[in-house]
């Protein structure tokens, strides 16, 4: 009977290890634009010891004006496509840029897509209107390619803002961006903290449980042994 | 768990170097033509424990990664209009809306500025604060008894005394597609760079270009409050990553006491 509750501690503690995890990720991440926040939640797993159960927040960040030209924030569900070495990704728009041949691209020099292909935006002056077409110098360069995905747990993020649609995407419901602006994060700062103080408790909790039943297996086999 | 520490140091780091940048913005509150700066971020990769993957009645499951905090992934300057400060110096020329003005460099080169505290050179020449020549180069005559520079560039000089005016030259602005993508040189010039795209020449206030004001500086577009307020943030962020960091060596102290 002891040796089963000895594994319900450590799972438990090994499940709280991650979650802990996770929401320090969220809370590093805070002021990275278009972030959004992983969950964990438990699920019950033979009402012993909970099992880890993910889930990606997509819920929109605060978008805010930042008067640069290429900084794109999409107000809607959905994503921007980056055509990446390894295929394509998604991106929640961001502090766009132009490369060396007047391509609009990622930070990282990923080009952006538009319906037709990258978009040139070699010009003066660059305006993108809020369903996405690109307009320089006051004729149409384009539009840019919004997409969503039918299920958000197919999303896996990549890192540096990236996320790979795993089962491919749909045509978004309906696109509305603004230039000159940006996606805040979705990571509220308090309840990270106090679910982190939770997980902090129930930790200590676990690991006195793990303690009392160290001291009982000792007794069973020192003691009792001796008699 | 040191994971989560190096995680929360990452976080630790990034607010470091966004209150990094906000002191250089409040340090140059009073700097003509100075353009704030800001931080991006972006999450660093993610430790895929488990992939996306289909349960019973075709449910999909999301899949469980954990990230590794965050990295500042590029510093961009904010292009917005700073305030137009009234000089009343004949030579002082801010420019209200788009555009820059060209220098050259001691070694030839073209750089472009938005601080237009200009002087004369001992010949005459329209020069910066520094001495680099703008260009279109701009001479005025050594009879010159006034100076006047229309809001569409036009510089003209009044001679003798008889009230005549003369047209000297015309100023030059021109304009970048990603204006951001400058890089800063110091003494408030900036250079061209493939992320800025070539210049494009201009006539002030024509196809969308600023106009020039004569006697006016433009003031650095530093706003104080905002910078104190996202210092504040930056603040209580460092804080909160400090705090998690604490949550994580706590509980591996709880491993820790297990061991006696």
């Amino acid at each position: 009977m002891t040796v089963p509750a000895f594994v319900v501690a450590a799972r438990t503690m090994a499940y709280l290890t991650q979650r802990q995890e996770v929401i320090a990720n969220n809370l590093a991440n805070a002021n990275t634009d278009g972030f959004k926040a992983d969950r964990i939640t438990g699920r019950s797993f033979d009402e012993l010891f909970p099992e880890a159960l993910a889930s990606l927040d997509l819920k929109q960040g605060a978008v805010r004006d930042t008067g640069r030209t290429l900084d794109v924030a999409l107000e809607t569900d959905g994503f921007l496509v980056v055509s990446t070495a390894r295929g394509d990704r998604l991106i929640r728009g961001g502090g766009l840029t132009m490369d060396a041949a007047g391509l609009l691209v990622d930070q990282d020099g990923n080009p952006v897509m538009g319906l037709e292909g990258a978009l040139h935006i070699r010009g003066a002056r660059v305006e993108i209107e809020p369903d996405g077409t690109v307009v320089v110098d006051g004729a149409r360069a384009g539009k840019l390619k919004v997409v969503q995905v039918a299920n958000p747990a197919t999303l896996v993020k990549e890192g540096v803002g990236r996320f790979i649609a795993t089962e491919g995407t749909i045509a978004p419901a309906d696109v509305r961006m603004r230039q000159g602006a940006l996606e805040d994060a979705n990571v509220d700062p308090m309840t990270g903290t106090v679910d982190m103080i939770q997980i902090q408790r129930a930790y200590s909790t676990n690991a006195e449980v793990l303690r009392v039943l160290d001291s009982v297996l000792g007794t069973l086999t020192s003691d009792i042994g001796r008699v | 768990m040191s994971d989560s520490l190096r995680t929360s140091a990452s976080g630790m780091i990034a607010q470091q170097k966004r209150v990094d940048v906000i002191a250089n913005n409040l340090a140059n509150v009073n700097t003509t033509g100075f353009k704030r700066s800001r931080t991006n971020f972006e999450d660093l990769l993610y430790n895929t424990i488990q992939g996306p993957r289909r349960v019973a009645g075709d449910a999909i499951l999301g899949p469980i990664q954990i990230g590794h905090g965050v990295r500042l992934s590029s510093i961009s300057r904010v292009e917005g209009q700073g305030g137009v400060e009234i000089t009343g110096r004949p030579l002082d020329l801010g420019i209200e809306g788009e555009g820059f003005f060209q220098v050259e460099l001691p070694d030839g080169t073209i750089a472009y500025t938005r601080d237009g505290a200009f002087t004369l050179s001992e010949s005459g020449q329209l020069v910066t604060g520094a001495g680099h020549t703008v260009i279109p180069g701009v001479v005025l005559p050594p009879d010159a008894s006034s100076v006047t520079i229309t809001e569409t560039g036009v510089v003209s000089v009044g001679t003798g005394t008889e009230g005549q005016t003369v047209e000297v030259g015309r100023l030059e602005l021109v304009r970048f597609a990603n204006p951001t993508g400058l890089l800063a040189l110091g003494g408030n010039l900036m250079a061209e760079t493939v992320a800025s795209g070539p210049p494009a020449a201009g006539f002030p206030q024509e196809e969308g270009f600023g106009r020039v004001l004569q006697g006016t500086l433009e003031s650095s577009n530093v706003e104080i409050v905002q910078e104190m307020t996202d210092m504040i943030a930056a603040q209580r962020a460092y804080e909160i990553n400090a705090r998690a960091i604490r949550a994580a060596e706590d509980m591996m102290r709880s491993i820790d006491d297990l061991i006696r």
